[in-house]
Parts: C-alpha cells; sequence; structure tokens
C-alpha cells in the first residue's frame, strides 16, 4: 500500500485539475482525517477523488493495512517510512514520518529506523551486485505458500476444448 | 552464483576468523561458512570493522527492539527486491 500511494503522491500530477470531491467523497475524507488526525487529506487521496467509489475502496485498503492488528499502527508507520526512504519517496517519507511522531516514536526511534535502512540498502546493493547466496536459506526459504486469506496455487488449468458443434 | 570468488574462512588471518566467530553469535546461526557477506566485507578489514560496527550499532536494542529492526531491515531488503 505505501507504494501504492507514493507513486500517485510523488508524480508530478500539478497539470491535472484538481478533483471536486462529491460528498460520498467528502465522507471518505472525513474518515481519512480522523483516521490520521489531520486536518487536510494527504494530497493522494485527494487526487483520486474524482472517482468516489475507486476513492473509497483505495482509502478501505489502506485503512486495513495501517489499521492496528497483529502488529501496531506505530509498527507499520515505521515499516512504511523505511519503505519510503528507500523508494526515495518524499511524499511517503515526510508523511510517515509525521504519523510515526503521532504515534509517539521518539526521535532517537526514528534515527533507528534511519540507521536499519541506510545499512540494509547498502547491504542489499551490495549483495545484488556480487549475486550472493542466502546463508540462512535453510531456516528462511522462500515461502511459496499463499498469502493469509489468499488459496493455494493451484496446477495450470488443462486446456479447454472448445465446444463441438452439434 | 556469486559474480566474486567468495574465500573461504581458513583463508582469512587470524584476528578476521575471530570476528567470524562474533558474526555467528550475532546471529545465533551455526553457519558452515561464516556469512557471504561478512566474508566480502572481510576483504578490506578496515572497512569491514567499521561497516560492521555501524551495522551493530543500527540494530541494538534501543527505542525498538532487535526484532522489531529485524523486521525493518527485511521490509527494506524486499523494497530493495534483494533476496539475500
Amino acid at each position: 500500500m505505501t507504494n501504492a500511494l507514493n507513486v500517485v503522491a510523488d508524480s508530478p500530477l500539478a497539470s491535472l485539475e484538481p478533483a471536486h470531491p462529491t460528498a460520498e467523497a467528502e465522507a471518505v475524507f472525513a474518515e481519512i482525517r480522523a483516521f490520521y488526525e489531520v486536518a487536510e487529506v494527504p494530497a493522494v487521496f485527494r487526487r483520486v477523488a474524482a472517482d468516489p467509489g475507486y476513492l473509497a475502496d483505495l482509502w478501505g485498503a489502506t485503512r486495513r493495512a495501517f489499521d492496528d492488528k497483529r502488529l501496531t499502527r506505530r509498527h507499520k508507520e515505521a515499516l512504511a517510512f523505511a519503505v519510503s526512504v528507500t523508494t526515495r519517496s518524499s511524499f511517503g517519507t515526510a508523511f510517515h514520518l509525521g504519523q510515526m511522531r503521532r504515534l509517539g516514536v521518539g526521535e532517537q526511534g526514528v534515527m533507528e529506523v534511519l540507521g536499519v535502512a541506510q545499512m540494509f540498502s547498502s547491504y542489499t546493493k551490495i549483495a545484488d551486485t556480487l549475486q550472493l547466496e542466502p546463508d540462512m536459506g535453510e531456516i528462511a526459504p522462500v515461502d511459496h505458500s499463499p498469502a493469509p486469506g489468499g488459496s493455494p496455487r493451484s496446477a495450470p488449468a488443462a486446456p479447454v476444448r472448445p465446444p463441438e458443434a452439434p | 552464483m556469486p559474480t566474486v570468488r567468495l574465500r573461504h574462512a581458513a583463508e582469512y588471518p587470524e584476528p578476521i576468523r575471530k570476528l567470524f566467530e562474533l558474526a555467528k553469535a550475532w546471529f545465533n546461526y551455526d553457519f558452515a561458512e561464516p556469512p557471504a557477506m561478512s566474508r566480502v566485507m572481510a576483504w578490506d578489514a578496515e572497512l569491514g570493522a567499521f561497516h560492521g560496527r555501524a551495522m551493530k550499532r543500527a540494530m541494538t536494542p534501543g527505542e525498538w527492539t532487535r526484532a522489531e529492526k529485524e523486521m525493518v531491515a527485511a521490509v527494506v531488503s524486499g523494497a530493495n527486491a534483494c533476496a539475500y
């Protein structure tokens, strides 16, 4: 979700006409403001508000992803911040930094996430360049099981024969 | 397949091999060979020492636990599309 939001928020779309939100979109905006405790709806949601159905679904997915579950919102904002820094998103970095602070992450905590993002952006570049193979594949193999809520990957379907003429 | 030949632990001088033992303890994992990244960074022992200490500082528990930091490292690796 972080990349989905950042890709539109960071795009140079200023020449597009701003959306004029309908009452339906305004209701979604109210939810967004309440969720993030912000006065202004983040630009990415305002940008897509011309289609209130799309806005509602995009917001529903975002709220679902970022809501407190086994991981707290504090964790998720920190992860989104790390992803935004890693992918050089100006919008995402500033937005999730603000949300981390709002949720009680201190300056030390912010710097810690930044440090991990920096160190591992270094390691991953080295590993990719040298095509290093995982050292801990035994205990952390690539997991091909379906994501929670998904269904197992099925075998490719047999080709369907076109119906024969009577 | 790595694009460079990774040296075996035995090819490194004794002080570096001791650092490899510390890496094993840090990861709490019995590697058959020291991690490939450790062996790469140890090519230049001074650079590797600075980089390794910076990594340990970054991963040491503070406001976030080690596990939480590993989670951040995992998403950064994912964002960089790095399987290693």
